[in-house]
């Protein structure tokens, strides 16, 4: 392997940080979204890794698996986001309160 | 013949009570009355019939098992000897008397089912107290006694002050009645058994000191049921019942019960000297103590009432003195002439026109008719004691026994007895001269007497007149036929000689005629007179009511304050609900935390995960 594994690993954490950063701070559903993605794909990272790291293939297919359930996810949360925004007026992530106590 | 039938005399009454109360509205006036006059009446012809079973030891029958606990059964068991024997006869034979009287004094009484049904039950009740063999038994009718009591002084209870009457006697009967139920337990439990003869044979081994206790406690409870100090207060307001429950309480059931209780368990009760100076004592106490608040008394029954209260003292003070046979006998002659009384009085209130307060009486017996009259005077004078009536031989006879008892303590009782002899004759003729004398005063009409409540009261004046010869003393050539009846059961033989004897006489006499002419010139003619403090203290009963209140109802209306507002609110509520405060507090801070927003719950989620990794790191690391 050229790239070491801890190399690998460190990006996969500083892409996880940045996305739940991101996830975190904006209000945005959208940037929400995009938080998320970014965390899922580092953990893609991660596997794809590990995967090339112990020569199992285990680790790919579970890296398959996961950019077909995002793209599900995707398409269903930006079909929501289409629906909120016609409904609402906004995509601001704290109007959206009608679960409080 | 079988003994058992001896149990039909009590469940006669029972049985009929039963019918009425189930069925009693629906049968036909006419059949409910019969029904109830029926079963007391043959009540008394089988005691008539059973006479014979009295003689000797008596009998003793048992019905069946009431409870079986470990070794112990309580029966029903009855025993009819010699003093039972002529306490039923009485029972059932006034009973009788004031149930035909009853159906003329009830004749447009709607409720005359509930009525009859009381009426019969309080019978049973009492039959139950008398012929008891077994103390539990006895309790069952003490208690049935109770009840009636409650349910019939209040009959008419659509006016509140009656249900209070009714109430007020259920309550303080019921004090005695604890009392009488704490003996009953020690008696068992130093003696094993409830058995009255048990207890009487094994009485001499139970030691001084619970023998003291054990007849104080019996006092009590008979001081409840007697209407004896100090729990008096209840019978002077029973007259709120129907006159014909009042002639019961007071002549037949109720009020003696204390006295045969004594009575029965005297061989018990007569070996604790201090105890039975302690009955000597609260009846002499209680004698005066009514006789002097019958002087002031406006209402009729009023003045009987307290007149009762003191003739029962004179009977606990022969029991007292430990004559049995001389508490018997003045218990049979005081339930004749006080039926009679009574009854006359009802009559005496129906002529006046539903008048109760002597002082608008008044002049009766030249408006009323004389039958009244003269019935109303016969139960008077035996009352007051006049000489050759029943009630100066009884009352004579204890007033012997009082005076040749050897303790010199009974000497101070017996002054007592002559007093409130002389205070009975006062009493006794002021009520006449206030009813019977002058000319009427109020303005009320004359109801119509029925004839149903003239007659009984012919046989009464004849057996309270004629009583004297129940127990008529040698001297005077009598043969003591009661106290000869009773045997063993007596008591204490007077042994005095005659001009002692003659002197008593001679001074009962002089006292009678003292009380007769002192109440001629006060209330000869009659003369209104404001009301004086001492006649207030003594109309109100020296004030018993108020210092009963003072003494016991505040205080424990206090104490239930305290218990509500201090221990219950203060305390346990206020505590419970500041937990409640605090718990919905908490609930409303946690309540702010879900706040809706994703942003939230996300971080919320995210510092979860980070203590849970840092936990995870830390087990790690260790």
């Amino acid at each position: 392997m050229i790239v070491p594994f801890a190399h690998i690993l460190i990006l996969a954490a500083i892409l996880f940080v940045m996305g739940l950063g991101c996830a975190l701070a904006r209000r945005n559903l959208i940037m929400i979204l995009i938080g998320v993605e970014i965390m899922l794909n580092a953990a893609a990272v991660a596997l794809v890794g590990g995967s090339a790291y112990w020569r199992q293939v285990d680790g790919q297919v579970f890296v398959v698996f996961l950019m077909a359930m995002t793209s599900a996810e995707v398409a269903i949360s930006l079909a929501m986001v289409v629906y909120l925004r016609r409904r609402r007026g906004t995509l601001e992530a704290d109007k959206f309160d009608g679960m409080h106590g | 013949m079988n003994q058992t039938l001896l149990f039909l005399i009590p469940l006669l009454p029972l049985c009929c009570a039963v019918v009425n109360m189930l069925f009693g509205m629906r049968l036909p006036r006419l059949v409910a009355e019969t029904l109830a006059v029926c079963g007391v009446a043959a009540a008394f012809l089988l005691t008539v019939l059973f006479w014979g079973y009295a003689d000797g030891a008596g009998t003793q029958a048992t019905l069946g098992t009431w409870l079986v606990a470990g070794d112990t059964a309580i029966t029903f068991a009855l025993c009819f000897d010699a003093l039972s024997a002529p306490m039923t006869l009485m029972v059932t034979g006034v009973a009788t008397l004031i149930h035909f009287y009853a159906i003329g004094y009830m004749h447009d009484e709607e409720d005359y089912a509930r009525f009859f049904a009381l009426l019969n039950l309080f019978v049973f009740a009492m039959l139950a107290i008398v012929l008891a063999d077994n103390l539990l038994v006895l309790f069952l009718g003490w208690e049935g006694v109770g009840l009636c009591s409650y349910g019939l002084i209040g009959f008419w209870y659509g006016e509140s002050a009656n249900a209070r009457a009714g109430t007020k006697a259920f309550l303080v009967t019921r004090v005695g009645d604890v009392f009488l139920a704490a003996a009953l337990l020690w008696l068992f439990a130093l003696t094993g058994t409830l058995s009255i003869g048990a207890i009487n044979a094994k009485a001499a081994a139970i030691p001084a000191e619970a023998l003291l206790a054990l007849t104080l406690l019996l006092l009590l409870g008979a001081c409840g049921k007697s209407a004896q100090l100090p729990l008096m207060t209840w019978l002077a307001d029973a007259m709120a019942g129907p006159t014909p429950v009042s002639a019961l309480i007071h002549a037949a059931t109720m009020v003696t019960a204390g006295v045969y209780l004594l009575c029965r368990l005297f061989p018990l009760v007569s070996l604790s000297a201090v105890g039975m100076a302690a009955i000597a004592a609260v009846g002499a106490l209680t004698a005066l103590y009514a006789a002097t608040c019958a002087l002031a008394q406006r209402e009729i029954k009023r003045v009987l009432a307290y007149s009762t209260m003191s003739q029962v003292g004179y009977m606990f003070m022969a029991v007292g003195a430990g004559t049995v046979a001389g508490a018997m006998f003045h218990l049979l002659t005081h339930a004749f002439f006080k039926a009679l009384l009574f009854m006359a009085a009802g009559c005496v209130i129906h002529l006046a026109g539903n008048e109760n307060d002597l002082f608008r009486m008044g002049g009766l017996a030249k408006r009323g008719s004389r039958g009244v009259f003269w019935l109303f005077m016969a139960g008077a004078i035996c009352l007051a004691g006049v000489p050759l009536t029943g009630g100066f031989f009884s009352k004579d006879g204890i007033l012997l026994a009082l005076f040749t008892h050897p303790d010199p303590l009974y000497r101070l009782f017996w002054g007592i007895g002559v007093l409130t002899a002389l205070l009975t004759a006062i009493y006794t003729f002021r009520l006449l001269y206030l009813v019977f004398a002058g000319e009427p005063r109020g303005d009320a009409h004359p109801h119509e007497l029925p004839q149903l409540m003239r007659w009984p009261l012919w046989p009464l004046a004849a057996l309270g007149l004629a009583g004297g010869l129940l127990n008529l003393p040698p001297l005077l050539g009598g043969g003591e036929w009661l106290t000869h009846r009773l045997g063993t059961l007596a008591g204490r033989t007077l042994e005095v000689d005659h001009l002692t004897e003659m002197l008593l006489i001679a001074l009962a006499v002089g006292l009678v005629l003292a009380g007769w002419a002192l109440a001629r010139w006060r209330y000869g003619r009659f003369q209104p007179l404001a009301e004086g403090r001492l006649g207030g203290f003594l109309l109100r009963g020296w004030n018993a009511d108020a210092v009963v209140d003072l003494l016991v109802v505040r205080p424990f209306a206090a104490m239930a304050r305290l218990c509500a507002l201090g221990c219950d609110r203060a305390l346990i509520d206020a505590s419970l609900e500041a937990l409640a405060r605090q718990t919905s507090a908490c609930g409303q801070r946690l309540r702010a935390m879900t706040n809706g927003r994703v942003s939230t719950y996300l971080s919320g989620f995210v510092w979860g995960f980070l203590l849970i990794l840092g936990w995870l790191l830390l087990a790690l690391v260790r």
